[in-house]
């Protein structure tokens, strides 16, 4: 008793005297990373990397700590909502470039373009494509962090071993034909799938047939709000991917931890995923035991006309409804992370402050050379402050094409009808 | 004891096993590598065995994981709910079984009525009404919302109305205030009730999913449930299984010892919270 | 106080302070939410826009209903569901036969051609030409939640009839393998959730490895449209058999153990006892069982939401999680409230089952 009276007394003191240090609630997905340490340079993975430059954050401004809130995924754009809307928002979070017309759209979200000079943000050293991610309607809603985009991950053991590897470098496919005949020699050579991705639950798959979409200078909806998905170019997109389910060349069942599983096993020759996982891949591929040995990280291929991935940046916001001390405190985070581009760009995303990506440590990051291409043709849907619900129509439209053998007629125009009704709400 | 005895304790003690297993293999997980999980699970007898074994993911959890900090407060909203939830329903409880009063009749139908409310149809409207009070991310938000059940009410009149009336009738010939009795007289004989109602409560409090997710985002107000349920949505991207899996047996262990202790009581109040709610 | 000479509160003062905690807090959390809930089911209320704005929403009278329930061109039709509808037909048939011949009490009967006229309506409603339903998952969500009750329910019933029989003895070791079928009960859905979902998987999973060993090819339990909903549903009858066995067992200590041995005397015994006294012994309990198990399923929600996240293609969509769902995600509360009333007046209906039930064993 005497020891909880002598605490309670000692923080009340402390409260009276001294300027409270400022506490920022931070909400990121990513992942946990509890041991992630206070070394940004050291950490791998995008979970480790992120909370290492937070709890750096946590140590080196004077006067803020950090608390860093839940970390799951699934929940994550249900929860920040949940969290606007019962007035207690973090302080700082993550988000998507492509959240800022729902979230900015109703005022959630704090405008900054006049505060980054003060906390020494220089959103000239930004692209101008990071400056346009974070940009809505005139204002700065947000510090860009990383431009993410799908890639090809390549098992070159297996690429070589059915002749696909010239130079160094692997041969990829420029046609819906060719990755046909490809994914056919892979078979013959080795036995082993071509392609895998997670067709089955995150919408990895969406991404694959947008980006095939892209290529063909289409899009799933217009800048006016009109749905285009019942398209030729849908048709064409889709088939070039479900010829290999038929022609039992990958396994559309597959879901993230299990298609990555099997890439790392060695079952599969390619794997569709995003730039997020390169250092984790390479610090697999240097493992005795794990069955991937030659990785190789490939900008996605252009099977129709023009060049396209699907690409999304992430970005920090803060609530427009924080003042004063707060956002001082919190617009120093957003700071600090910006400080840090250089580390976060180590998962093998691509960094968006341009003295990053010319200096030579950026240049020097591992396979980074391999996917130079990409951000010339990253790509992504007209903004829509439905994103999250056109996604999930799609998911569900093309996991019942791949899974359950609906026909594309039909799942498309069900498609288009449900997009253009979310698009009109 | 004839031989068919044997024999149908023999072939019970098979399913019994397969109705472990699953159990058993994630005591067993949670012993053994993340660096050997990451690869095979099944590396001694399907992995039911900790074969190569670590104790390293609990060490783990309990240094820097935020496990123990969720366990604290599903420990104190469980608490606080079978608390808050044995006060309302004895004291209502006693009142409409053994008081007359105007509108009793009325009141009793009124609380029939909110039986047929289940949870989910009210946590929207639960949800803005807490945030337009700012009550969310606190202790009091995850545990008000659940007092509000009648069923606890209902066990409760149902058990006061068993009691023989003359217990009470003495106590007021000699003068004792209905407060008083209700104190002294009934509390003590509902112990048992009090008990059954207390565990049904506890573990629906320890269990409970769906309200502390739409009011708790703050990690100082996650529960058990909550904060399993947030690691394993990507532990295949960051966090070892062997350590994902040491929380689940964190998290059920309480409840496990508690049922295994109170195991009589529990079945006690599966029948009649079963039969009555 | 002392002890008499202060006025006694009467019987009515004293009733009223007893009352009032849980009067209190049930009208302020259930009884003011559930009408506050049919409030925002009748306007357009965008979560985030009310939020930072009180006046953003909108009264919309019925729409929410009417774009969640219904759709263009709504046509009802004798044929649209044949099977669901002839299903109807024969028990309507069968009710008023029954009831004629008087093998069926009056009460079970109306029960049986309310429950058959029902589906004979509700399957015969559907879109015509160039029509659709205004909200294509919804129905079909309704649909996978009643093939979750359909299948968990039966599943739990009749597993836990089987081990109660079987347990039914009160010795040592029958009342540690009821601990033991019991234990999985008081898991939380996190933790079953997570069990299962490494127990499925085709590479980690218990039963891939298994399976491996005995040279099948794995089963990709979660992302097979065609073993999806089968999965949640296995992981739930290990999870929730326990409450059901219990009630089993309890109803089977209620039957004397005389009318056994009068059985015995006719060389009713084992199987034949059991189906011959235990079964109709029990009816009571059995159906008391059946309507809980329908109440506690109908509320399907974590092992959807973290097991499957409703997919793969919505096959495991299920209701409480499209509200969920549409409220959190979407920021729509109007439909979700519109659904959530659908819920309640659903439940509500079993609950009033139940209810009457639970009256007659009384």
């Amino acid at each position: 008793m005497k020891h909880v009276l002598l605490t309670a007394a000692l923080a009340a003191t402390t409260l009276a005297t001294a300027a409270p240090a400022q506490e920022v609630t931070l909400g990121r997905f990513f992942g946990a990373c509890e041991d992630a340490g206070t070394d940004t340079t050291a950490s791998t993975g995008e979970a480790c990397i992120i909370q290492s430059i937070i709890n750096a954050a946590d140590a080196e401004l004077d006067g803020i700590t950090i608390t860093t809130l839940p970390t799951d995924w699934g929940n994550y754009y249900d929860q920040i909502k949940a969290a606007y809307a019962g007035g207690t928002p973090p302080d700082v979070h993550v988000m998507h470039r492509h959240r800022i017309p729902e979230f900015a759209g109703l005022g959630a979200l704090g405008e900054i373009s006049g505060d980054l000079e003060s906390v020494g943000i220089d959103p000239g050293d930004w692209s101008e494509t990071a400056l346009a991610a974070v940009s809505y309607n005139g204002g700065v809603y947000g510090v860009p962090m990383d431009f993410h985009a799908n890639l090809w991950h390549v098992n070159m053991d297996i690429l070589a071993e059915a002749g696909l590897v010239q130079d160094g470098k692997p041969i990829l496919p420029s046609s819906p034909q060719e990755l046909m005949a490809h994914a056919q020699q892979v078979k013959d050579a080795t036995g082993k799938d071509y392609l895998a991705a997670d067709f089955a639950q995150f919408p990895i798959g969406v991404r694959l047939v947008l980006a095939l979409m892209w290529q063909q200078n289409a899009n799933i909806f217009t800048d006016d709000g009109t749905a285009t998905i019942d398209t030729e170019a849908a048709r064409n997109a889709v088939t070039a991917i479900t010829q290999l389910f038929d022609a039992g060349l990958a396994d559309p069942q597959l879901n993230y931890a299990d298609s990555q599983q099997a890439f790392l096993n060695g079952e599969t020759a390619i794997l569709v995923n995003g730039t997020w996982v390169v250092d984790f891949y390479t610090a697999e591929a240097a493992k005795e035991e794990v069955g991937l040995d030659t990785y190789y990280a490939a900008d996605f291929p252009t099977l129709f006309d023009t060049g396209a991935t699907w690409a999304d940046s992430h970005m920090w916001a803060i609530p427009s409804t924080l003042e004063g001390e707060d956002r001082m405190a919190a617009l120093k985070v957003l700071a600090f992370i910006n400080d840090h581009n250089i580390d976060w760009a180590r998962t093998g995303h691509m960094a968006v402050r341009t003295s990053v990506v010319e200096s030579d440590a950026y240049k020097a990051l591992p396979h980074r050379a391999e996917y130079a291409g990409t951000a010339a043709i990253a790509k992504d849907t007209p903004p829509s402050a439905r994103y999250g619900a056109i996604q999930d129509v799609l998911n569900r439209e093309l996991q019942a094409i791949w899974l359950t053998g609906k026909s594309v007629d039909d799942a498309l125009s069900d498609a288009e009808i449900e997009v253009q009704d979310l698009l009109d709400r | 004891m004839n031989r068919a005895y044997y024999w149908l304790v023999f072939a019970l003690s098979i399913p019994a096993f397969l109705w472990l297993v699953p159990t058993l293999w994630m005591v067993s997980l949670s012993f053994q590598p993340n660096e050997v999980l990451a690869r095979t699970t099944s590396t001694t007898l399907f992995g039911l065995i900790p074969i190569p074994f670590t104790a390293e993911n609990y060490a783990a959890l309990f240094s820097f994981g935020q496990t123990p900090w969720w366990f604290l407060n599903s420990v104190i909203v469980s608490l606080g709910m079978t608390l808050g939830v044995l006060a309302v329903s004895t004291t209502a409880g006693y009142a409409l079984a053994r008081l007359d009063f105007p509108g009793k009749t009325a009141i009793t139908i009124v609380c029939l009525i909110g039986l047929m409310v289940p949870e989910q149809a009210v946590f929207i409207p639960l949800y803005t009404m807490f945030a337009d009070l700012g009550w969310h991310n606190s202790y009091h938000a995850l545990i008000l919302p659940r007092m509000a059940v009648p069923i606890g009410v209902f066990l409760m009149m149902q058990f006061f109305r068993a009691i023989p009336k003359d217990i009470e009738e003495a106590a007021r010939l000699d003068g004792v205030g209905w407060l008083k009795i209700f104190w002294h007289v009934m509390l003590p004989l509902a112990r048992p009730a009090m008990m059954t109602l207390a565990i049904l409560t506890f573990l629906y409090a320890w269990n409970d999913y769906l309200w502390p997710l739409v009011s708790a985002q703050q990690r100082e107000y996650f529960t058990i449930t909550l904060g399993l349920a947030s690691i394993q949505s990507n532990f295949a991207q960051s966090e070892g299984l062997g350590r994902v899996m040491a929380s689940g047996v964190i998290a059920s262990l309480p409840v496990v010892i508690l049922f295994l202790i109170f195991q009589r009581y529990v079945v006690q109040a599966m029948t009649v919270g079963g039969s009555k709610g | 106080m002392a002890v008499t000479s202060r006025s006694r509160l009467s019987q009515t003062q004293a009733a009223w302070i007893l009352l009032a905690p849980f009067l209190l807090t049930y009208g302020l959390f259930l009884v003011y939410p559930f009408f506050q809930g049919l409030w925002i089911s009748l306007h357009d209320w965008n979560l985030l826009a009310v939020a930072f704005n009180p006046d953003a929403k909108e009264y919309v009278g019925l729409r929410n209903y009417e774009r969640v329930m219904w759709g263009r061109n709504i046509e009802w039709s004798l044929l649209a569901a044949p099977f669901w509808q002839g299903l109807g037909l024969a028990g309507l048939a069968l009710a008023a036969g029954l009831h004629w011949a008087g093998r069926m009490s009056r009460f079970n009967a109306v029960a049986l051609a309310v429950a058959s006229v029902l589906l004979i309506v509700i399957p015969g409603f559907h879109p015509g030409e160039e029509g659709r339903w205004y909200d294509r998952r919804f129905w079909p969500t309704v649909g996978n939640t009643l093939v979750f009750v359909g299948l968990a329910v039966p599943g739990v019933t009749i597993t836990a009839l089987a081990l109660a029989a079987a347990l039914n003895r009160e010795t040592r070791a029958m009342g540690a393998l009821r601990t033991l079928f019991f234990l999985s009960q008081v898991l939380s859905v996190t933790v079953v959730t997570l069990i299962w979902q490494i127990m499925f998987s085709p590479r980690q999973g218990l039963i891939a490895n298994v399976t491996d060993v005995l040279g099948g090819s794995p089963i990709n339990w979660l992302t097979d449209p065609q073993f999806a909903m089968a999965a949640i549903v296995i992981a739930t009858i290990w999870w929730s058999l326990g409450i059901a066995m219990i009630l089993f067992l309890a109803g089977l200590q209620d039957i004397s153990k005389d009318i056994y041995e009068a059985a015995a005397l006719d060389n009713a015994r084992g199987i034949k006892a059991f189906w011959y006294v235990t079964l109709p012994n029990l009816k009571r309990t059995v159906t008391l069982v059946v309507v809980l198990q329908i109440i506690l399923h109908f509320q399907v929600f974590g092992q959807s939401h973290l097991m499957t996240q409703g997919g793969p293609n919505d096959t495991t969509q299920v209701l409480v999680r499209y509200i969920y769902q549409t409220g959190f995600r979407d920021s729509e509360l109007g439909r979700a409230s519109a659904m959530a009333v659908f819920l309640f007046l659903i439940m509500g209906a079993f609950s009033v089952i139940q209810f009457i039930v639970g009256r007659e064993k009384s």
